[in-house]
C-alpha cells in the first residue's frame, strides 16, 4: 500500500464515522413520508449538513454529503488512461445492474462521480454503522485491486493470444 | 479453445449426416443454411428426385473483391474448379445457384473423407485465391531481381518507412471481407505484405483492440521463439503500400477509429504448398481470431466481476444486525437444542 | 446493411439438451448437451494431450462425437476419448479459462481425471452464469462459426423465468458478444408457432395449451395470445428419464441380459407406443405372440452381441402419463386430469381456445398415438362435465372442441418455432439491437413486443 493511501483512508474513514449519525426524519412538505432528505431538492437548509469532500489526487476523490436522515457517498475511482476508463465503467455498471444485491448502492451515480452509496437511517437501522464504514473503505480498497488486476489480465491475456498467433507461423 | 480452425466442423457434420443416412438406405431431402464468419453462408441442398447429388453453394462478402482482384479475369473460377474437381465425385455446378456465389455438387455414393475435408475448407480456399496470385508474383519479381536482403530482417525492422528502395509490385490486391474492413495483399521481390484494416464499432472493443493489436506486435520483439514468425506492424495512417490504393467512398467511414495491422511474411512463409496453406489459412481468420480473443477476455472479466459481486455482497451482509444472534441469547434452549416455549 | 442476407441465430438451451441453428432451417444444426467440462484448478499433474490430430477430424465415420445429434442428456453414445480435439491448453496458466469443452465433448473429456463436468441450467433456468456464458462463446465461434457482431439472436426462456435472468443475458450477449440485435422467446410461445406447420391448424393464433415434455419434467402451459398465464402452469414430475428408468426396472426384474440405461432408452425410443386401453392390450400381447420384439444390443467392437426381449413395456411405459401410480408413488394425477386442471384455472374466456389447441412439444411426446389417447382422455373428462352441468341448469351446451395437435416437428418444436419467427421479415424490427442497448441499458429486455403473425 502506498503511502498516501493510508491517510486518505483513514480521512474517509473518520469523516463517514463522523456523517453516519441519522435519525428516522418524517418530511416536512408530504404528510406521511419519509424520504432520504439529502436526495429531494430540498427548500429548508437546515436539513443538509456541509458536504465534505476528500481528494488524494484529481482522479480519487471521495464526496460526501450528510443530511439529517441519509448520508450520499460518491467515490471517484482512478483511471489512469483509457483502458481503465473502460475497465471501471464496465465494473461500476456491472455492480449498478446488481444493486438490489447491495442495498445501500445507488443505481446511478453522482455527476462526475464514478459510484453512488446513499446510506439511510433504515440502513443504519438495521446495519451495524461500523461495518458499513468497513464496507465502503474495503470497497474503494478492493476497486482499485481490482481494475488494476484486469488490466493485468488484458495485457497478459492479449501478449499470450499474440504469441500463439504468431507461434502458429513457426515452421 | 485457443485457436479457430480453418475448417467448417458443421459443413463436415451435415456432409456425414448426408452420406450416413444413403448409406443406411434411407437418403434425406436437404436445404440448410451454414454460417462462416465474414458474411460467408453456405447452402446444402439436393433435389427430391435425386437425393444422391447434394449442392453446396457459397455466398460470401469477398466474392466480389476476389473475382475482380486480378483485373477481371476471374480467375478465381478456374482455380477453385482445379483445386475441387480433381476430388472423387466433385463437380462445378453452371450455373451456380441464385442468390450465391459459386455452387458445387457432390455425388454422395463417392464422398470420401479427404472431400469432405476440402469441401470445409472452402471459405479458406476461396479467401486463398489472391494470395496465391501474390505467391506466384513474387516468384516473377524475385527472379526479375533477386535479393540477398533477407537475411538482414532485423536491420529494417523498425525503417520499414524506405519499402520504396525495393522492386515493389504495381499490383494490390484487396479483398473486401467486411463493410469497413479490407484486407490488401502486396508482393515485392523479397516478401509480401499483408495489410489488413480494422474497425471497431464498439468502444470498449476499439480500447480493447488496442491492448491485443499493440502486444501482436511487440510479441515478436519480446519472444525469441518466435522470432522467425512475420514481422507485424501497427499504424494508424494507411501505411505507404496503400497510398493511392485506398478504395473510393472508404472515407465516409470513421476514420479516427481506423487502424492497419501490416504482416510482412517472407519467403519462409510461403516456400511450399503446404506452407502457403497454413498461412494463408491463418491470416484469413487473424481478424476472427482476435475478436474472439476480444470476446472471451470480456467474458471472463464478467466471470471476476460476478466473483467480485459475490464477496462484496458477502462484506456487507456481514453488516447486517443479526436478529437471531440476539434472540438466542434470550431464549433459553433444552439439552437437545429444542426452544424453551412459555 | 450486409445484416440482411445473414441467417439469424436460434438458440434453444434446455436443462438437457441444447439446440442450436439457423433461422430458416427446417431443424437445429447442432444438439447436444447443455454440458461443460471445465479444467480443475490445479490439475498441472495430468499434462495429457489427447489425439492431437488438431482440426483434421477427416472421416464420414459413424461414431464421430462432433456428428451425431443426441437425444439424450447424458448418455454416451459410443464415445471415444481419444476423438477428443485437444485445445492445446492443458497446464498453460493464466489461460483457465479457455480451457474447457462443451456439449458431446465435455462428456468425453470428464471422461479423464483433469475436467469436471456441470450443467449449467437447472430447471430450465441458467444457474452458473460463468459457465453459461463460456458455453455460449464456444456455441457461436466453434459450433456455429458466426460473428455474433453480425447476426440477430433469438434465445429462448422457460416461462416464468425471472427478468433479472433476462437482464443477464443481455448483459453477456451485448457487451461480451456485441451482438446486433438479440430477441428472447418464452419457450411455450415458440412451440405454438411450430404447430403451425401441422395441417389441423387453420388459424395462427398464440392461444393454446402447450405440453412440453422433454427429460426431467413436464410442463402443461396455457398461453393466450402470446401471454402466458402464469397462475394456471402446471408441472408434472414424470418425463423422459422416469420412462427410461421405468423401462429399465421392468427389464431388470425380468432378467435380461442387458439392463443399461442405454439399452432402456433405445427401447424407449425405438419401440414404446401409447395404447388404447391396457387391458385389451395385455390380451392382444398374449394373442399374437409377435407383438414381442427382441432389441440386440452389440458392444463397441461389434463382437458379442446381447439379446433383450421386449415385451409389454412396449406400450406400459408411456402409459405412466395416463396411470402413474404403475411407476410412481407419490405423484397420482394422470396426465389429462392435470391439463383439465389447467385449463380450468384459466380466465373464462380463454378456455375454450385452450381445449381447441393442444400443443405438444419436446422428446416424451413423440410416442405413437400419444397424442390420439390425450385427446380421448381430456374429451371424456369435458364431455362428462358438460353433461352434468346440463342436467343440473337444464340448459343445452354448445359444446367444446378438445383438439391435441400433433406434428411432425414436434421433437425440436421449440426450436424450430423460434427458427420460423426469426426467418420472417419483420423478425429484426422486434429485436433490441445493440443500439438500443447502449442506449438504455440492460432493462430495455424487460419487454419484447410480442409476433402478430396473421
Amino acid at each position: 500500500m502506498s503511502q498516501s493511501l493510508r491517510p486518505y483512508l483513514t480521512a474517509v474513514r473518520y469523516s463517514l464515522e463522523a456523517a453516519l449519525t441519522l435519525t428516522n426524519f418524517p418530511s416536512q412538505e408530504v404528510e406521511r413520508h419519509n424520504r432520504p432528505e439529502i436526495e429531494v431538492p430540498n427548500t429548508s437548509a437546515e436539513l443538509l449538513l456541509q458536504p465534505m469532500h476528500i481528494a488524494r489526487s484529481e482522479t480519487e476523490q471521495v464526496l460526501i454529503e450528510p443530511s439529517v436522515n441519509s448520508v450520499r457517498v460518491s467515490l471517484m475511482v482512478k483511471q489512469a488512461d483509457e483502458i481503465e476508463q473502460i475497465l471501471v465503467h464496465k465494473f461500476t455498471m456491472f455492480l449498478e445492474q446488481r444493486a438490489e444485491a447491495f442495498y445501500i448502492l445507488r443505481r446511478v451515480p453522482v455527476k462526475g462521480y464514478s459510484i453512488s452509496f446513499l446510506i439511510t437511517n433504515k440502513h443504519t437501522e438495521s446495519m451495524k454503522t461500523a461495518k458499513l464504514v468497513d464496507f465502503i473503505i474495503e470497497f474503494m480498497e478492493e476497486v482499485d485491486k481490482e481494475i488494476s488486476e484486469m488490466k493485468l489480465f488484458l495485457n497478459a491475456r492479449a501478449r499470450f493470444v499474440a504469441n500463439e498467433y504468431l507461434g502458429e507461423f513457426v515452421y | 479453445m485457443l485457436h479457430l480452425q480453418p475448417n467448417n466442423l458443421l459443413i463436415q457434420k451435415t456432409l456425414a449426416e448426408a452420406s450416413e443416412a444413403l448409406q443406411a438406405g434411407a437418403p434425406l431431402t436437404f436445404d440448410r443454411i451454414i454460417s462462416d464468419f465474414d458474411y460467408t453462408n453456405f447452402h446444402v441442398s439436393n433435389t427430391n428426385e435425386n437425393r444422391t447429388q447434394l449442392f453446396l453453394s457459397v455466398r460470401t462478402k469477398a466474392w466480389q473483391s476476389i473475382l475482380e482482384c486480378d483485373g477481371g479475369a476471374q480467375g478465381v473460377l478456374p482455380y477453385l474448379a482445379a483445386k475441387y474437381t480433381r476430388l472423387p465425385g466433385v463437380t462445378v455446378a453452371t450455373p451456380c445457384e441464385a442468390g450465391f456465389d459459386y455452387t458445387l455438387a457432390i455425388d454422395l455414393e463417392q464422398l470420401a473423407p479427404e472431400t469432405v475435408q476440402q469441401l470445409s475448407l472452402l471459405k479458406t480456399n476461396i479467401m486463398s485465391f489472391p494470395f496465391h496470385l501474390a505467391f506466384q508474383e513474387f516468384v516473377t519479381l524475385s527472379a526479375a531481381n533477386p535479393t540477398t536482403t533477407t537475411v538482414q530482417v532485423g536491420k529494417f525492422n523498425e525503417e520499414t518507412g524506405n519499402v520504396s528502395s525495393y522492386d515493389v509490385s504495381k499490383t494490390l490486391y484487396t479483398i473486401q471481407y467486411r463493410d469497413n474492413e479490407n484486407m490488401f495483399i502486396k508482393p515485392s521481390n523479397d516478401r509480401i505484405t499483408v495489410i489488413f484494416e480494422t474497425f471497431f464499432q464498439d468502444e470498449t472493443d476499439k480500447v480493447f483492440g488496442k491492448v491485443f493489436l499493440q502486444e501482436f506486435v511487440d510479441a515478436r520483439k519480446r519472444n525469441r521463439d518466435i522470432q522467425s514468425a512475420p514481422q507485424v506492424l501497427f499504424s494508424t495512417e494507411p501505411p505507404l503500400e496503400l497510398q493511392g490504393h485506398l478504395p473510393q467512398g472508404n472515407e465516409i467511414a470513421d476514420e479516427a477509429s481506423k487502424r492497419f495491422i501490416t504482416f510482412v511474411l517472407f519467403p519462409r512463409h510461403f516456400a511450399n504448398d503446404e506452407l502457403q496453406f497454413k498461412t494463408v489459412a491463418q491470416l484469413t481468420l487473424f481478424r476472427n481470431y482476435f475478436h474472439y480473443h476480444i470476446k472471451c477476455s470480456k467474458a471472463y472479466m464478467h466471470s471476476r466481476m460476478r466473483y467480485r459481486v459475490d464477496t462484496f455482497v458477502k462484506v456487507l451482509n456481514r453488516a447486517k444486525v443479526d436478529e437471531d444472534e440476539d434472540e438466542a441469547k434470550e431464549t433459553k434452549r433444552t439439552i437437545t437444542g429444542r426452544k424453551m416455549v412459555y | 446493411m450486409s445484416y440482411l442476407n445473414n441467417p439469424a441465430v436460434v438458440m434453444d438451451n434446455g436443462t438437457g439438451l441444447t439446440k442450436l441453428g439457423f433461422a430458416g432451417n427446417d431443424s437445429p444444426s447442432w444438439i447436444f448437451p447443455t454440458a461443460i467440462a471445465t479444467s480443475q484448478g490445479n490439475s498441472t499433474a495430468s499434462k495429457k494431450t489427447t489425439g492431437a490430430s488438431s482440426g483434421a477430424t477427416s472421416g464420414t465415420g459413424s461414431g464421430n462425437p462432433y456428428f451425431g445429434n443426441s437425444t439424450s442428456a447424458t448418455s454416451f453414445n459410443n464415445l471415444n476419448s481419444n476423438m477428443l480435439l485437444s485445445n492445446n491448453l492443458a497446464g498453460k496458466r493464466g489461460t483457465e479459462d479457455l480451457d474447457f469443452y462443451i456439449g458431446n465433448e465435455a462428456l468425453i473429456a470428464s471422461q479423464g481425471p483433469s475436467y469436471s463436468l456441470s450443467y449449467p441450467i437447472k430447471h430450465g433456468q441458467v444457474e452458473n452464469w460463468d459457465h453459461m456464458e463460456r458455453f455460449w462463446e464456444n456455441s457461436i465461434f466453434k459450433y456455429l462459426r458466426t460473428e455474433p457482431e453480425d447476426h440477430y439472436f433469438l434465445l429462448t426462456e422457460p416461462p416464468l423465468n425471472p427478468p433479472e435472468n433476462r437482464e443477464q443475458v443481455a448483459e453477456i450477449f451485448f457487451e461480451s458478444f456485441n451482438c446486433a440485435g438479440l430477441y428472447i422467446a418464452v419457450q411455450a410461445v415458440l412451440a405454438l408457432a411450430a404447430s403451425w406447420t401441422s395441417s389441423k391448424v387453420t388459424d395462427r393464433s398464440l392461444t393454446g395449451t402447450v405440453i412440453d415434455s422433454g427429460d426431467g419434467v413436464t410442463h402443461v402451459i396455457p398461453v393466450a395470445e402470446g401471454f402466458v398465464i402464469g397462475s394456471a402452469i402446471k408441472n408434472i414430475p414424470i418425463a423422459g428419464r422416469d420412462i427410461t428408468l421405468f423401462i429399465q426396472q421392468l427389464l431388470r426384474e425380468r432378467g435380461e441380459a442387458d439392463t443399461s440405461l442405454r439399452t432402456a432408452e433405445r427401447i424407449k425410443q425405438e419401440y414404446c407406443y401409447v395404447c388404447p386401453d391396457i387391458v385389451k392390450e395385455f390380451n392382444k400381447f398374449d394373442q399374437n405372440p409377435d407383438k414381442f420384439a427382441q432389441f440386440i444390443v452389440e458392444n463397441q467392437e461389434k463382437t458379442q452381441k446381447k439379446v433383450v426381449d421386449v415385451g409389454y413395456e412396449r406400450f406400459l411405459a408411456p402409459e405412466i402419463f395416463f396411470n402413474p401410480e404403475i411407476a410412481s408413488s407419490d405423484f397420482l394425477t394422470p396426465l389429462p386430469i392435470t391439463v383439465d386442471h389447467t385449463i380450468q384455472a384459466c380466465p373464462i374466456d380463454v378456455r375454450k381456445a385452450l381445449y381447441h389447441n393442444i400443443v405438444l412439444s419436446g422428446g416424451s411426446t413423440m410416442f405413437k398415438d400419444f397424442g390420439r389417447r390425450l385427446q380421448r382422455d381430456l374429451k371424456s373428462i369435458v364431455n362428462n362435465r358438460i353433461a352434468q352441468s346440463e342436467m343440473l341448469s337444464g340448459t343445452k351446451s354448445t359444446g367444446v372442441d378438445v383438439s391435441v395437435i400433433t406434428h411432425r416437428k414436434q421433437r425440436n418444436a421449440v426450436w424450430f418455432g423460434g427458427s420460423l419467427l426469426a426467418q420472417t421479415a419483420e423478425f429484426k424490427s422486434y429485436c433490441h439491437t445493440k443500439q438500443d442497448y447502449d442506449e438504455y441499458g440492460p432493462e430495455i429486455v424487460r419487454n419484447f413486443s410480442l409476433f402478430n403473425m396473421v
